[in-house]
């Protein structure tokens, strides 16, 4: 006989503790729970048998690890937490008896807790807090935009838009932008950064107020996590290409509305490198001397022999180049490594892939922002393509050049055009070397890759609609299809041709016809461009008509057939397998409607 | 009317109060002061019954004695100077000080006036009105009297006048207000004006008494200047400790002094959140391994087109499915948001739920449980069985080579001769008809003016005859244009010359031999159940053809015999059943005979007369059954659209059960050499279905179906009602409620 099992002693009921029990054993208040379980990441968990897990009991609770709050009475911060505790009912009494020094005191030495280990702990690896850091912009941008009130302190919100302007810094600098979405919700971006794609919802620059339903305690908690993770990633970025972290800000031109231009990126110190990566003796600099010097040569060279346009993209492609190699330097300066040579050309290619030229995208031109477009929004995103844009005093200083600069080659514009007959010569001409531009202009050449016509957007014009770069889910309905419909179908046939041709060479002249037949058969697009395509063939209406409805009345009775047996055979199948069978058409039927 | 004892001196103060406020009337204190008083006295008496809860009743009480001639004398001396200085000093109730030089000492000094101890001086003596005692007054309340004097006399109340009187002296006397009822006189009584004032203090809530003074100099009896003690208490020393400097602070102190030294104590400690730079290069060395990380959070959804500020405009929602996307709750929508098309960037909104949202997902993050889904990713069609195509199964029944029509009326049963040449149907107007299954050709019909519910052929080959079933008796018919020895042999058979004895025991059934009719049309032998037993229900043949069972639908027994032919014997196998039996049938090899009742199938062996196994296929209510030809396998079909095949070597649960008719089964054969079955439903259908079965127990029998034959009417609700195969073919007869049997070949 084997050893007696008690209930409750093993397995589920052991494995799971419900969340007021883990209060109890951390001893500490739910606020306090909470904010160990937002701090550590700490989440509920769903046992399998929800009774087994609670002694039989099926009221509603949520569950935890067992594991995971024994993990949590080892927190250094549960222990500040209670010392916080004891020192906030010291304070109370010491502010009750009117004792001041002692209170002023108490709060000088107020316990303070630090996250480092929890970030180091929560994210391993660099990559792995890159990989996290989507939600935490979110919050930053958005607490950035809030207006400081009695719960949320003007300083945090200093610090969130410091911390922002420090992110756009950082992406214009790397020019890792690579998707840019106006939605009814705010701003996408997206950015690449250590190969992994960072997606941050930005608002539209209204002011936000923090509803009632909405527990600020939690956010709060949540925006200390985010601050000091992003602090930390923001710290390696930026040691990593080589620039002082925190950069410093310029409070003057802060003050005047510069927005992201008040920071000055700084090169590191030398020394400072090297405490941090003892290994690199300084290369990176060298490094990039040299490759600038290289780039100024090549463009000398250029300027001399190639005409003007060709220079110009020339110009491009060897910036791209450049810049990309640089980065590649500065990205990896610890590198010094035997393997180092091996490594390089590699990665060089990779870096070479066609994407490169995107990335500096707008450099040939000039951009000059109206008053009413978003300049956070445009600055940032056409910075970050390698563009030189100026606004108008009203937007904030700081702007590189005034509205009368001749380098201006696009005005973003989002305004009814209006006709104005006191233009002076030197206005109109100006107007007339420019380009009037919608906002949406800028952010589909972005999402294309490529510089788009200018026509469909010029100011005043319907705007062609903003699609998600994003993408959709597999099989959902694509709004490019019915667009490039008939290209699509043109080259499909095509290739059907062409393979069947190989297959076999019975009908050389119908065959092709034949096959655009059997595709066509249900759709009508494609049976008028199979009509077409007879018609071009020299069949005349009546055969072809015939050939149609036999090629319909083929297919229409293979297809019988199949589905005949399929669903047949529907009917061995078991019960537990045809519900599932069911439900996943269901679900695929779903879908289609949807696409309709 | 007039007061009956009033002091002297109570007297003379209302004249004084009088004279005070009647100055402008009276400046000289007139010689009408009786008639005053009286008035007074009047018209607080009147006014009294009104004040009494706001004034308090005022004992006449006579504190002040002795200086009230002075005084009055004084008042009456200096009236106009009284009137002037009413001050606090001069309403006195205590004798009033007087001061003088004094002869001794040449110093001012106070003089009181002298009390004098007479009568008169205390207030016991005083002249009371009633003598009876300090007692509640109200005890008089109803009485004409206030009590009694010293004689022992009644002291009437004095007489009071109506609320008119009241009225009219509270207006012509303008102190009525401050006149008090007093309860011993029952009379009026103005107020003095010291009385006034303790009131006013009262209401002011200051101190009632007047000369109190709350601000008095303290006078330091013990302490200050001059009294402090000198000589100490005891005459002990002065301890070493009160000067000498304590050791063990000392000690308290450098252990500090120590500690800053060594800078374990930083005196001025800066804040803990500037000392160190905040941020530094944590990833730089290992990561630690002591911790597995866990998995990253979910990342949010990519938004798509729809989301967009100007997405194309199929997007864009119709009215109703705005409407129904307002009216569904926040947490049933699909979408959280609904698209919107603005035309230029400069006009799309603040997102009013934005901060909502990224409050969500926080909520998500810390407080839902997460799961680890793995996404099936299933092509639905992997999920269906891959089975032979029913083109590689060839041959069975895919179309209606022929029907044949019956007048009206329901065809309920339907059987196919043995040799598969002819077939016999039956309707439930009772007209039975024998047709070429080949052309379908009409050969003979009987009309039996019964319902016929019952049909089935002799399965033996030297005879030919088939079983009728109708209300309570059952008929043999022979087919016409048999050859002459089968004929004859059939005729032997059920008609010998020599008939077997009868049984003892008088049986229920009586089998009875119908003179042969001249044109051979009429039955040949007729079978009679005792009259209470109904309808056949149900006729099957043991394969040797010389038994066969029958169910009807009423009798005991539940309705179940079993009939030799030979013997001309029936006996009834069963003394008693549960539940009510729906069919029977024989084992085409054993000794075995299979009853279904609604639920249950029940094996029995014959010659042990024992129950074998009995089978639960889960069913409700059994419909149809059909024995495998191997005799291992049992087909059962039920009303509630279910069929279950049965191994019967494995298990008495199914093997296997399809669903598939949408309506009820009505009927199940296998065709007895070729591996198919057939079923038919109400839905007006038959299925065909492969059903081979392998010698070797490990190999499954493969179900197949091949075909779904439709062409059947349905009819009141009933759709077709029997199949049968014919044998030697892969042809099935069925027979349909809308009167037609339809030949299905391949």
């Amino acid at each position: 006989m084997g050893r007696l099992r008690q209930k409750g002693k093993a397995g589920a009921a052991k494995a799971y503790v419900t969340r007021s029990k883990a209060i109890k054993r951390l001893q500490c208040s739910l606020a306090d729970f909470r904010r160990l379980c937002i701090l550590k990441g700490i989440f509920p968990r769903e046992p399998r048998h929800r009774k087994r897990a609670n002694k039989g009991s099926s009221a509603p609770t949520s569950f935890y690890y067992a594991k995971d709050i024994a993990y949590l009475a080892h927190e250094p911060i549960l222990k500040k937490l209670r010392e916080h505790k004891a020192f906030a009912k010291k304070l109370a009494r010491a502010l009750g008896r009117g004792e001041w020094s002692s209170a002023k005191s108490l709060e000088d030495n107020k316990p303070v807790y630090r996250l480092d280990h929890i970030i180091k702990e929560r994210y391993p690896t660099f990559t792995d807090a890159v990989r996290d850091i989507d939600d935490a912009l979110c919050m930053i941008f958005l607490f950035a935009s809030l207006p400081s009130k009695d719960r949320i302190s003007a300083s945090l919100v200093d610090n969130c838009s410091r911390l922002a302007a420090e992110w756009q810094l950082y992406v214009m600098r790397t020019h890792s932008l690579r998707k840019v979405f106006l939605s009814i919700k705010g701003v996408y971006y997206q950015a690449e950064i250590m190969d992994q794609p960072v997606t941050w919802l930005v608002p539209y620059q209204f002011t936000q107020n923090i509803p009632s339903d909405v527990d600020v305690r939690v956010m709060l908690t949540f925006l200390e996590l985010y601050q000091t993770l992003l602090g930390f990633v923001f710290f390696k970025l930026y040691t990593d290409i080589g620039l002082a972290y925190p950069p410093p800000l310029d409070i003057h031109k802060q003050d005047s509305g510069a927005g992201i231009g008040a920071f000055n990126l700084e090169e590191n110190t030398r020394n400072r490198l090297l405490s941090t990566l003892p290994s690199s003796t300084g290369q990176p600099e060298d490094a990039k001397v040299s490759s600038k010097t290289v780039r100024q040569a090549i463009k000398a060279l250029a300027r001399s022999s190639v005409p003007e346009d060709e220079r110009e993209a020339n110009d491009l492609l060897h910036d791209a180049d450049m810049g990309d190699q640089d980065e590649e330097f500065v990205l990896r300066p610890s590198t010094s490594n035997p393997e180092d040579a091996a490594n390089l050309p590699t990665l060089h290619s990779l870096s070479s892939l066609p994407r490169s030229h995107v990335a500096n995208l707008f450099a040939p031109y000039t951009f000059f922002l109206s008053r009413e477009t978003s300049r956070p929004i445009f600055e940032f995103v056409v910075c970050c393509f390698g563009g030189r844009i100026g606004w108008s005093g009203t937007s904030g200083s700081g702007s590189p050049f005034e509205e009368t600069d001749d380098s201006i080659t696009h005005v973003i514009i989002d305004r009814p055009p209006i006709r104005r007959f006191d233009e002076t010569e030197a206005e109109l001409s100006r107007r007339q070397r420019r380009k009037y531009i919608q906002p949406q202009w800028v952010v589909d050449c972005i999402n294309n890759g490529k510089i788009l016509l200018e026509e469909p957007y010029l100011q005043g014009k319907t705007l062609p609609p903003h699609l998600s770069p994003f993408g959709e889910r597999e099989g959902a309905y694509d709004p490019h299809a019915d667009i490039n419909d008939d290209t699509d179908e043109e080259g499909e046939e095509n290739g059907i041709m062409e393979d069947d041709k190989k297959s076999d060479i019975e009908h050389p002249m119908d065959e092709p016809l034949v096959t655009a037949l059997e595709v066509a058969h249900s759709n009508p697009a494609a049976i008028r461009a199979a009509e077409l395509q007879a018609e071009a063939a020299g069949m005349d209406y009546g055969t072809f008509e015939k050939r149609l409805a036999k090629s319909q009345t083929k297919a229409t009775r293979v297809q019988e057939q199949t589905s005949g047996v399929e669903e047949m055979n529907k009917m061995m199948l078991s019960n537990k397998q045809r519900k599932l069978y069911e439900k996943i058409k269901y679900s695929e039927r779903k879908r289609h409607a949807e696409v309709r | 009317m007039a007061p009956l004892a009033i002091n002297r001196k109570r007297k003379q103060t209302v004249d004084e109060l009088s004279d005070a406020s009647d100055t402008v009337s009276f400046p000289d204190g007139g010689p009408d002061l009786p008639s005053v008083d009286q008035e007074d006295d009047e018209v607080g008496q009147e006014s009294d019954s009104d004040d009494v809860d706001a004034f308090p009743e005022i004992d006449a009480g006579s504190e002040t004695d002795g200086e009230d001639d002075e005084d009055s004398s004084e008042s009456e001396h200096e009236g106009q100077d009284y009137e002037d200085a009413s001050t606090d000093d001069d309403l006195h109730i205590f004798p009033r000080a007087r001061t003088i030089i004094s002869d001794i000492t040449g110093q001012p000094k106070k003089v009181y006036p002298e009390i004098e101890p007479n009568y008169d001086s205390d207030s016991s003596t005083e002249d009371a009105p009633t003598r009876v005692g300090n007692i509640p007054l109200h005890w008089y309340d109803d009485l004409p009297h206030v009590g009694y004097d010293i004689d022992g006399k009644k002291v009437l109340k004095p007489a009071r006048g109506d609320e008119l009187d009241k009225f009219l002296k509270t207006v012509d006397d303008p102190t009525a207000w401050t006149s008090a009822f007093d309860k011993s006189t029952q009379t009026d009584k103005p107020l003095t004006a010291e009385e006034l004032d303790i009131i006013r203090r009262l209401e002011a809530l200051e101190n009632p008494d007047a000369n109190y003074d709350p601000y008095q100099p303290t006078v330091e009896w013990f302490t200050g200047t001059g009294k402090e003690e000198i000589m100490p208490l005891s005459a002990a020393p002065e301890p070493k400790r009160r000067w000498i400097p304590s050791k063990w602070e000392r000690q308290k102190v450098m252990k500090i002094v120590r500690a800053i030294r060594q800078g374990r104590i930083l005196p001025s400690k800066p804040k803990t959140t500037s000392s160190q730079p905040q941020f530094h290069a944590i990833w730089n060395d290992e990561p630690s391994s002591s911790h597995a990380p866990q998995l990253p959070a979910p990342k949010l959804r990519l938004p798509t087109h729809s989301e967009s500020y100007n997405p194309p405009e199929e997007y864009l929602p119709t009215e109703e499915e705005r409407k129904d996307w307002e009216a569904t709750d926040k947490e049933d929508r699909e979408r959280d948001y609904l698209p919107q098309k603005y035309p230029s960037l400069r006009l799309v909104p603040a997102y009013d739920q934005f901060i909502q949202e990224r409050f969500s997902r926080q909520l998500d993050l810390y407080l839902a449980p997460r799961i680890q889904r793995t996404k099936l990713n299933i092509d639905p069609n992997s999920l269906i069985p891959k089975l032979p195509s029913p083109n590689t199964l060839r041959p069975f029944p895919n179309y209606r080579s022929l029907s044949f029509t019956h007048v009206r009326g329901r065809v309920r049963c339907v059987s196919v001769s043995p040799d598969g040449a002819w077939v016999v149907s039956a309707d439930e107007v009772g007209i039975v008809c024998l047709w070429e299954v080949l052309v379908g050709c009409e050969v003979k019909r009987w009309s039996l003016d019964e319902k016929v519910t019952a049909v089935d052929w002799c399965p033996r080959m030297d005879v030919s005859f088939f079983v009728v079933g109708t209300e309570g008796n059952l008929r043999f018919f022979i087919p016409p244009n048999l050859p002459p020895s089968i004929l004859t042999a059939t005729r032997a058979f059920l008609n010998p010359p020599t008939l077997p004895p009868t049984p003892t025991t008088p049986s229920l059934v009586k089998w009875v031999n119908l003179p042969p009719a001249p044109t051979l049309d009429g039955p040949l032998l007729s079978l009679e159940l005792p009259p209470s037993s109904g309808l056949f229900k149900h006729i099957t043949w043991h394969h040797k053809g010389d038994y066969f069972a029958t169910v009807s639908s009423g009798g005991g027994q539940g309705g179940v015999w079993i009939h030799q032919v030979s013997r001309r014997h029936s006996q009834a196998p069963f003394k008693k059943v549960k539940g009510s039996v729906q069919l029977v049938s024989f084992h085409p090899s054993k000794p075995n005979f299979f009853v279904a009742t609604q639920r249950y199938v029940r094996i029995y062996d014959l010659m042990e007369q024992k129950l074998l196994k009995m089978l639960t296929p889960g069913i409700r209510w059994i419909s149809s059954m059909d024995v495998h030809p191997s005799g291992d396998h049992l087909i059962i079909g039920g009303y509630d659209r279910k069929l279950c095949w049965f191994d019967l070597e494995l298990s008495d649960k199914p093997y296997k059960i399809l669903r598939y008719h949408s309506r009820a089964i009505r009927s199940l054969h296998f065709h007895p050499s070729y591996p198919l079955f057939a079923s038919s439903s109400d839905d007006g259908s038959i299925q065909i279905f492969h059903a081979r079965v392998y010698s070797d127990l490990l190999m499954d029998p493969l179900i197949v179906p091949l075909k779904i034959l439709r062409g059947h009417e349905i009819r009141e609700g009933l759709g077709v009602l029997q199949v049968r195969w014919v044998p030697k073919q892969p042809w099935l007869v069925s027979s349909g409620a809308d009167s037609t049997v339809a030949v299905w070949c391949h």
